[in-house]
């Protein structure tokens, strides 16, 4: 572990060398011109010339570091901004699969219901061959009052069939009784009126009495 | 195919021309599909390594195949723990567990029970009270109860073989079609027949130049979908009559309802997409000519595909219900 951050460090340590070489020997230079300011017996004109270039040399290393503060602040910002997006684009992502589960669920639904409606227009197609329930019900009630017709009719006829059956029986015996009447007595010549009234007379009374 | 010329012999080449998937299965779990063919044998195929992102050509081939009948495999069931297959006149369970282990060396079924029925075409599953209905040769539905293996009752009154069977849940009926173009529906309870419904005596139904035979029913408790000689037709249960009838020049061989649509294969080589007014919404090419058997995946959800197999040894698999994705090979 030791050796990795070693040899990391070194890689940081070199590119940032090779990169800002400027800066680092400016700063070594800085370091040895003061040093060498300090110790030099050399004469004040030169000595504020120099004082001035190391002056010069401080502001550079200066700007130079505000300079890197300033990128070391973007990059902090663009960090966060980064970041920001993320957070945003794995929100999206979460609620694009809610999105996803959801139609599943409504496509199944639409999917019965259009099952659900096949069938019943498939059951509609028997229905309609089917004739109409009205038009059965009113051709239900005509042949009824048809019906009711005939049956009136028959009884009528029925009725008149009794009668005229009672009629004829009534006529029937009658005769028949007539005819007996007939047979009993003795058949005599009707040579004179009175045996006739006589015999007239006698049929009366078993006619009377037959009935 | 590639493949076999490299390493098969002619032999084998010849076997893998003629052969043809009659039957499918999904595991319980979703995660593998059995498929029986015309040989005897099941092969078992992972669904997980063929869909998984490092698939591969070996992957499409079967993790295990063994010679499960003499016969023919027509029917090919899963139940929560067991692999029901029917061959010549015998069940077989294989357990599922196993299957998966590949330990088949020493395993002989878990129970195979045989009957006096020439050819079983067809089982159909009643989770209700735990039976399994048997259809075959012999004209007669059987009904067997799953935890004993016992045969509980005899569905007769058929006059030609059964081609298939289908359970209707909510009433607790059982349907069968057969070669003589009646379907019927049975109550399990009474196992008296409830309806009888001559399909080619309709005329909208009718098509007397393929026959009268029903090889192709299903149900969805309020609806069934039939069809074989005559065209795939769609019934109301509660008023027996045919709503749609569907203008599919083959001979339909199975269908099921999936979700608004019906899907059916039959004599074509594609998978048609209908919808429940009447009209064909989309015919999918596929690979084998004929096709005998489709199976959806509704054990998994990450894997839920279609496959259909038929004449021919490729079983295609469709990820997507538009198009073919890839094929699985015996």
């Amino acid at each position: 572990m030791g050796a990795v951050t070693d040899d990391e460090v070194i890689r940081k340590r070199l590119l940032i060398d090779g990169d800002g070489a400027g800066d680092d020997r400016r700063i070594n230079v800085l370091l040895k011109s003061f040093t060498k300011w300090c110790n030099s017996p050399a004469t004040p004109e030169e000595g504020f010339t120099q004082h001035q270039r190391m002056h010069g040399t401080l502001a550079q290393c200066e700007f130079s570091m505000l300079k890197t503060l300033m990128v070391y602040d973007m990059n902090i910002r663009e960090m966060e901004n980064y970041e920001k997006i993320y957070s945003n684009i794995e929100e999206n992502i979460t609620s694009a699969h809610e999105k996803i589960s959801e139609c599943k669920k409504e496509i199944q639904r639409a999917k019965r219901i259009r099952k659900n409606r096949q069938e019943y227009d498939a059951l509609a197609k028997v229905i309609q061959q089917h004739p109409d329930r009205h038009e059965t019900l009113k051709q239900l009630e005509a042949l009824d009052k048809e019906l009711q017709q005939l049956s009136d009719i028959k009884e009528n006829v029925d009725a008149k069939l009794e009668l005229r059956k009672k009629q004829f029986h009534v006529l029937l015996s009658t005769i028949q009784e007539l005819q007996q009447t007939l047979d009993k007595l003795p058949c005599h010549f009707p040579l004179d009126d009175d045996k006739l009234e006589t015999d007239g007379n006698n049929q009366e009374s078993p006619m009377e009495n037959g009935e | 195919m590639a493949r076999c010329v490299e390493t098969a012999s002619p032999i084998l080449m010849h076997h893998l021309l003629h052969m043809s998937v009659f039957s499918q299965s999904f595991s319980p779990c979703g995660k593998f599909l059995a498929a029986g063919n015309n040989y005897g044998e099941i092969a078992l195929f992972s669904l997980s390594a063929a869909l998984g992102p490092d698939a591969n050509e070996l992957s499409q081939k079967p993790i295990l195949t063994f010679t499960a009948h003499e016969g023919p495999v027509f029917s090919l069931l899963s139940t929560d723990s067991h692999l029901l297959s029917a061959g010549n006149g015998e069940i077989s369970a294989w357990s599922w567990a196993e299957l998966i282990k590949k330990c088949l060396c020493a395993l002989p079924p878990s129970l195979r029970s045989s009957l006096e029925i020439p050819e079983i075409n067809a089982m159909a599953l009643n989770p209700a009270d735990n039976s399994l209905a048997v259809g075959g040769g012999d004209n007669n539905v059987h009904i067997m109860d799953l935890e004993n293996g016992a045969f509980k009752s005899v569905l007769q009154g058929h006059t030609d073989y059964i081609h298939c069977l289908s359970v209707r849940e909510r009433a607790s009926e059982v349907l069968s079609g057969g070669e003589d173009g009646a379907v019927r529906i049975w109550d399990t309870r009474t196992s008296q027949c409830v309806h009888c419904v001559e399909v080619y005596k309709y005329e909208t139904c009718a098509r007397p130049q393929h026959g009268k035979w029903i090889s192709c029913l299903t149900t969805d408790s309020d609806w069934m979908l039939c069809g074989g000689g005559p065209s795939l037709s769609l019934w109301h249960l509660r008023s027996m009559s045919p709503t749609s009838v569907f203008p599919l020049s083959g001979c339909q061989r199975q269908a099921t309802f999936y979700q608004d649509m019906i899907l059916t294969v039959g004599e074509g080589q594609c998978v048609s997409h209908c919808l429940m007014g009447g009209e064909v919404k989309a015919q999918i090419p596929c690979t084998p000519h004929s096709i005998n058997t489709l199976a959806i995946n509704t054990n998994s959800t990450e894997h839920r595909v279609l496959t259909v197999g038929g004449s021919s040894d490729h079983i295609d698999v469709f990820t997507n219900l538009s198009y073919k994705a890839f094929s699985l090979r015996f």
